[in-house]
């Protein structure tokens, strides 16, 4: 995997303060791909770390723009290979990562895990990252369903343990 | 006013050293106050160390109980009519005391807080300077000032750090102290700065009391384990069941909550959320005793708490 005309799309969520890691997986990029054109999508919190780091072509995704504005634009560039970097802590930023470079449709998909300080990207395949994808969403769900019977279970108790024992109080004032 | 300096302590013979002595020379400067080490069921020295070394300092041995029932066990033990709680990590400097007492002359004044500095003087982030607070859709968000510029004047804030707080005890009392709710620690200073300004008492911040706070000596450490955060995790929850009266909020925040644990943090792997949830609904009986009790004593409403916290109205 070597030549100039490769294109690689840059998935990433960095913040501030996370510049030496998404260095690091710059760095592992370009022994991986040697002189490819780093196209990134990234946030409007990431879009400034990603300039520091000299990356021109940042497709800013939850500026405005949908997510299939984001695809559209991406495709336009035809990258051969797609880098997610798992940075962001958050559940559904690790899922929305592998959704997009799935929805981009990439042939060639690496990841970089999050195991500083030294990230190598390993080859996922399409099918795999669906899975993961699936795997994830289903998560999600079953968390959410989890936390609805929780937060539900909480509200009554509490509503219904305020009405018989508490006051007016200043609740409504 | 006389008062009490208590400094809670669990194992912390290698902190009394520094924090001690400089709570002494602060306790004889300001005048005739107390010192007073709360040991929440050390099982190094300390009490060997304070005896030995410091024996006009009242040395209390608690059964272990937590930080939030030691500071309660110590502060009914006092007999002075202000009590100022202190961590064994935070090192006061000789004059932080007459300030915090000046404030608390005021009788609207529940609690004032000392400016929290490094070692190095610069601001410390682990206690919070000048806190506000503001309720987002899930939780109550948390604000420490980090500007030194705006910590130049005494100003209102939403609660006073248990690291470093001054008070009128008879305040304390009529509050219940710290909650069993919360334990064995998080969230409670914020509980109580948060009830206090509900019953109409104002909580200060004193930047005049400068203490000084390691915070790789202790909670710095601590603060990074997986345990840890669950614990703090669970007491964001719960301080939300309990004091946000507010019912559409209320409604708002809960079913937000739902979407916070689907959306988890990953942290080590662990999906801390939704075991931080399933945690707080393991004390929903004491949480809704514990609201219910603030729906029959709050006078202030949930928003003008806040904004009365940041200074925004009477």
């Amino acid at each position: 995997m070597s030549g100039p005309s490769h294109t690689v799309l840059l998935l990433t969520f960095a913040r501030r303060g996370e510049e030496a890691a998404i260095q690091n997986a710059l760095t592992a990029l370009a022994e991986r791909v040697p002189g490819a054109r780093v196209i990134a999508v990234g946030t409007p919190v990431s879009a400034p770390v990603l300039r520091a780091l000299g990356i021109a072509d940042i497709l800013v995704y939850g500026d405005g723009k949908s997510a299939r504005q984001v695809i559209e634009e991406a495709q336009l560039f035809m990258p051969e290979v797609a880098a997610i970097i798992y940075d962001h802590p958050r559940f559904a930023a690790h899922l929305k990562l592998e959704a997009l470079a799935l929805a981009i449709g990439v042939r060639t998909i690496l990841r970089f895990l999050p195991s500083p300080p030294l990230p190598r990207p390993e080859t996922i395949g399409r099918f795999r990252l669906a899975l993961s994808v699936m795997a994830k969403g289903l998560q999600m769900l079953f968390r959410l369903c989890v936390g609805m019977a929780a937060t539900a279970l909480a509200c009554s108790y509490l509503c219904w343990y305020g009405r018989s024992r508490g006051g007016r109080g200043a609740s409504r004032t | 006013m006389r008062a009490t300096l208590i400094i809670i302590n669990h194992n912390g013979r290698h902190l009394l050293e520094t924090s001690l002595p400089a709570a002494v020379v602060a306790a004889r400067a300001a005048g005739d106050h107390a010192v007073m080490v709360a040991d929440d069921a050390s099982t190094d020295d300390s009490l060997e160390f304070v005896s030995l070394d410091f024996p006009e300092v009242q040395f209390l041995a608690f059964p272990r109980g937590g930080f939030g029932r030691t500071c309660n066990r110590a502060v009914e033990a006092a007999e002075t009519e202000a009590a100022v709680l202190l961590n064994n990590d935070v090192v006061v400097t000789e004059d932080f005391l007459p300030p915090l007492l000046a404030d608390l002359a005021d009788e609207t004044v529940f609690a004032v807080g000392c400016k929290f500095l490094n070692p190095d003087g610069s601001l410390t982030h682990a206690l919070g300077n000048r806190v506000s607070g503001e309720w987002r859709r899930d939780l109550l968000y948390l604000h420490h000032e980090t500007d030194p510029a705006q910590l130049t004047e005494t100003c209102p804030q939403l609660y006073a750090n248990g690291g470093g707080m001054a008070f009128r005890r008879r305040a304390w009392e009529a509050l219940g102290g710290f909650d069993d709710l919360y334990l064995p620690i998080y969230w409670e200073d914020a509980d109580l700065g948060y009830r206090a300004w509900g019953r109409g008492w104002r909580v200060l911040y004193e930047p005049a009391s400068v203490v000084y706070h390691d915070q790789g000596s202790t909670m710095g450490r601590i603060q990074r384990l997986p345990q840890v955060e669950l614990i703090s995790a669970r007491n964001a929850v719960l301080f939300t069941w309990k004091n946000l009266l507010d019912r559409g909020q209320f409604r708002r925040t809960l079913a937000a909550q739902s979407r916070w644990v689907a959306d988890d943090v990953l942290v080590g792997g662990l999906p801390n959320r939704m075991r931080a949830l399933l945690a707080a609904t393991k004390r929903l009986a004491l949480a809704a005793r514990c609201r219910a009790r603030e729906l029959r004593e709050r006078t202030v409403s949930d928003e003008e708490i806040l904004k009365r916290a940041r200074g925004e109205s009477a």
